[in-house]
């Protein structure tokens, strides 16, 4: 009986917790579709029918569930990498150059590399992972000698990145045999590709390696010291410091592993989608942004940021086919996606602000 | 108030507790940690609805569902901790909220600065308007808090803790205060749990215990032993502190130096020793260094020059880590900048610096039974009141995560133990608790360096006391040879030499 009893609360309690987390985003959610619904009925259709074609053309259609997960791929990576970075305190809005940086070296080693394809596709992701990491370690690496804002630096990197890698399909990694407009490298060979998961559609494993990304991110919150200690630093960097952890090598680890994720999300682009870097398809899909704001709608729960980057990646391909058979412009899902954003964000910016200043700091006092 | 009640998840917070107050009066709610006088205040306040029962206001049932509804009916409440915009001005903190306007769009800084005149002399609080808060030390922006309060022409002033961030002689103030309001006809309400602090300045006095009303009598009518024993269910014993040989040096302050800002050292020179088997206490009004003093000997700052030779070995500018694995453990002085982060679970706030003994991890992965183990160890051991270890710290009442923080330094079973200020804003029983725990630790052999602003706390523990003034040691006593004056010029700069 007594047990019975604390069995019950004990799911009473699971039960309030998970509403607990669920409710923002899910009341969110709720306002931003209504605001979508004012901004359809002034478009002059009916957002119910709308809303009826959009969600059949995301989720409950095998072949647009199938697109939806293909595009959701990156953005559950990239939302990885902004969660690893941001839970720790560290404001990373770089894992776009990171992503950029990362995969453009994973295909410059995936076509010059001799040698056996899968080894080198494996050398190529490692490559990959090791650019986004040493990408993101720039940043980390001036915060901690001369203090500099890393929400600034990690924002202009993305530029340098974007640009750097404009050059190099422009000209010395040009594919000459296409298209001569095209700005974009030779495909990589066929052996390297990531298989596909459905004969009809472009779905690929790239969906598995985004899984397990998560999956190493609920690993490393949930059952290791560090991600303890980073955890506590994001919280109360005076605490943390104060028990002893070294924020240092806290920081330089999380911000390499953030880089690290966020360089996958690009290759599993390029290896289980389009099979060549092409300019600005990173940047010009917004996976890096639609990861954050996944991120931050799903207040960094590892879980949660991959089932909303889902929902965030459907909207997307939901807010496409309705342009297409209705005639309603696609800038109707980004409306959507932005005000849920914004009704999560209020209560963020709420918590961000109330945050107790790491007081050591402003004395000048050596951060480790 | 009638039969209020309030209830969190199955935890009885207010149990049908009633609450009356006349004009002009001043009431003391007493009772330790979790009794739920603060919950009471903040039903009254508007801060919380109760679960069930009501509250009358000069015969009138009230539903206040925010502070806004409580402060219209004249209801101020002088927080614990200071709601104040730092970079401000005083008067600019007075009127916020309800500024003088200049042609009803723009803010009217004189009017601001002659309202707070008027008022400081309506109730003879003096204190400069143009002031910023940041630069006012504690006891003048309480007083802040009090002319805020004044100025939303509060007739009920409700008082929570005030006295927990004050010296002596700020307190002394503020009591006068009290009274002063009160004979202007202010009915004031001041939770406390320093039961001197009752006996000077109340007229009544309502003891609760676990959410529940004890009893309540004519201050003329009680004792601070009767109030005591009603708040804790039991009697407190006076304590004995048996001498004790001490056995070699543990912790060797030599020449320790922190530059400031300016020409002035924060700390100067300053050389202390603390034995094994004693606790040395640190005596001096706040602000003289001694936070500065105990971030340099835990790692936190870098001292500029000196020693701080901890069993042999130089550790001055060494990191934290380092020096806690040499064996120092500390209890902060400020539980919520260093001791927890709010939104950290029990389990989380339990293990830091515990995180790498082979029970809580191995390799780098967390141990969660451990962990689990060792939380509840603590929790148990140190009764700290609390529904569950997945409670996020900074839902557990001040005594009860300062029981938790004090549980887990102790637990480091570490020769050296700095205690600063251990029973800051906590109650007769968790402090009675805490200074058994410390002499336990003094028992056991190990060295405690206890730095505190309570001066009857130094003076009951402690085996040797220095007094710090402007960040040097101005003075070395043994026990037997200290008493409160003595301590107390020393306190404020003075030689004792001119003295005598």
């Amino acid at each position: 009986m007594k047990t019975n009893e604390t069995r019950n609360a004990a799911w009473k309690g699971i039960a309030l917790r998970g509403w607990q987390a669920l409710r923002q985003p899910l009341v969110a959610t709720i306002f931003g579709l209504l605001v979508g619904a004012a901004v359809i009925l002034a478009c002059g259709h009916n957002p119910i029918e709308v809303y009826k074609e959009m969600f059949e053309k995301s989720f409950f259609k095998p072949y647009y569930l199938f697109s939806t997960l293909t595009r959701a791929t990156p953005i559950i990576i990239c939302a990885m990498a902004v969660g690893m970075s941001w839970r720790a305190g560290y404001i990373n809005l770089g894992v776009e150059g990171q992503m950029v940086t990362g995969t453009l070296v994973a295909t410059v080693v995936a076509l010059f590399m001799p040698g056996p394809p899968i080894l080198v596709a494996i050398i190529a992701w490692l490559a990959g992972m090791a650019a986004g990491a040493l990408y993101a370690l720039l940043p980390s690496v001036l915060t901690w000698k001369f203090n500099v804002s890393m929400v600034i630096t990690t924002l202009m990197l993305n530029y340098v990145a974007n640009y750097i890698a404009s050059y190099f399909v422009t000209y010395p990694l040009k594919d000459t045999s296409g298209d001569g407009l095209a700005l974009q490298t030779p495909e990589i060979a066929a052996e390297m590709r990531l298989p596909r998961l459905s004969s009809t559609s472009t779905f690929n494993a790239g969906f598995i390696v985004a899984i397990l990304v998560v999956v190493f991110m609920v690993f490393i919150t949930r059952k290791t010291v560090f991600g303890y200690e980073s955890k506590m630093g994001g919280f109360n960097p005076s605490f943390a410091r104060y028990g002893g952890t070294k924020q240092v090598r806290v920081m330089l680890i999380t911000m390499a592993l953030a880089g690290a994720i966020a360089s996958m999300a690009g290759s599993a682009e390029v290896f289980g989608l389009k099979y060549r870097y092409a300019d600005g398809m990173l940047s010009s899909t917004s996976y890096a942004w639609t990861g954050l704001q996944a991120a931050l709608i799903a207040d960094l729960d590892p879980v949660g940021m991959f089932f909303i980057s889902i929902f965030l990646s459907g909207l997307q391909i939901g807010g496409s086919a309705i342009q297409r058979s209705l005639g309603i412009p696609l800038e109707i899902a980004t409306i959507i996606q932005c005000c849920i954003t914004l009704f999560v964000s209020v209560k963020l910016v709420i918590r961000f602000v109330k945050k107790p200043k790491p007081a050591a700091s402003a004395k000048g006092g050596a951060q480790a | 108030m009638k039969h209020i009640t309030k209830v969190y998840g199955s935890l009885y917070a207010n149990d049908d507790v009633h609450l009356t107050l006349d004009k002009g009066e001043i009431l003391a709610v007493v009772g330790e940690n979790g009794a739920g006088k603060s919950t009471l205040m903040k039903i009254l306040y508007g801060l919380e609805q109760p679960t069930s029962g009501e509250i009358y206001l000069n015969g009138e049932l009230q539903h206040f569902r925010s502070p806004h509804d409580a402060i219209a009916k004249k209801i101020g409440m002088v927080q614990q901790h200071f709601m104040l915009l730092e970079p401000c001005t005083v008067a600019e903190n007075i009127v916020y909220g309800r500024e003088p306007r200049k042609n009803g769009l723009f803010f009217d800084r004189s009017a601001a600065i002659r309202i707070t005149e008027e008022l400081c002399d309506k109730y003879g609080l003096h204190i400069d308007p143009r002031r910023l808060v940041k630069d006012c030390p504690v006891g003048l922006q309480q007083r802040v808090e009090i002319l805020k309060v004044l100025y939303q022409d509060a007739d009920i002033i409700i008082f929570d803790e005030p006295s927990a961030v004050l010296t002596p002689q700020e307190v002394g103030e503020l009591l006068a205060t009290m009274r002063k309001l009160a004979q202007m006809g202010k009915s004031i309400i001041i939770i406390t749990h320093k039961l001197h602090e009752v006996m000077t300045v109340a007229d009544r006095v309502m003891v609760m215990r676990l959410g529940k009303y004890i009893q309540e009598m004519p201050k003329s009518e009680t004792s601070i032993e009767e109030m005591s024993f009603l708040m804790v269910g039991r009697h407190i014993v006076e304590r004995e502190v048996p001498p004790q040989e001490t056995t070699g040096t543990v912790l060797d302050v030599q020449d320790l130096v922190l530059a400031g800002p300016d020409e002035k050292n924060i700390l100067d020179h300053f050389s202390i020793h603390v034995d094994a088997g004693e606790i040395v206490g640190i005596a001096g009004v706040s602000g003289n260094g001694q936070s500065e003093l105990i971030q340099c000997l835990t790692g936190l700052l870098p001292p500029t020059s000196g020693q701080v030779v901890l069993r042999g070995q130089n550790m001055a500018g060494r990191s934290v880590g380092d020096i806690r694995s040499a064996g120092c453990a500390c209890i902060p002085e400020d539980r919520y900048l260093w001791g927890c982060a709010a939104k950290a679970s029990l389990t989380e706030t339990s293990i830091m610096a515990h995180q790498y003994k082979p029970e809580l991890s191995r390799h780098g992965l967390l141990n969660s039974k451990g962990a689990k183990g060792f939380t509840q160890k603590l929790l148990n051991d140190y009764d700290v009141r609390n529904s569950g270890q997945s409670q996020k710290a900074g839902e557990l009442s001040g005594g009860n995560i300062q029981k938790l923080i004090v549980a887990r330094e102790m637990e480091q079973n570490s020769p050296l133990l700095i205690a600063a200020e251990p029973t800051r804003g906590v109650d007769i029983g968790a402090i009675e608790f805490i200074h058994n725990k410390l002499l336990q630790k003094r028992e056991k052999g190990d060295a405690v360096l206890l730095i505190s602003s309570e001066l009857t706390e130094i003076m009951s523990l402690s085996d040797r006391i220095y007094v710090i003034y402007e960040g040097h040691a101005a003075g070395e006593f043994r026990k037997a040879d200290a008493t409160e004056e003595a301590l107390g010029i020393l306190m404020m700069g003075g030689t004792l030499h001119e003295n005598e």
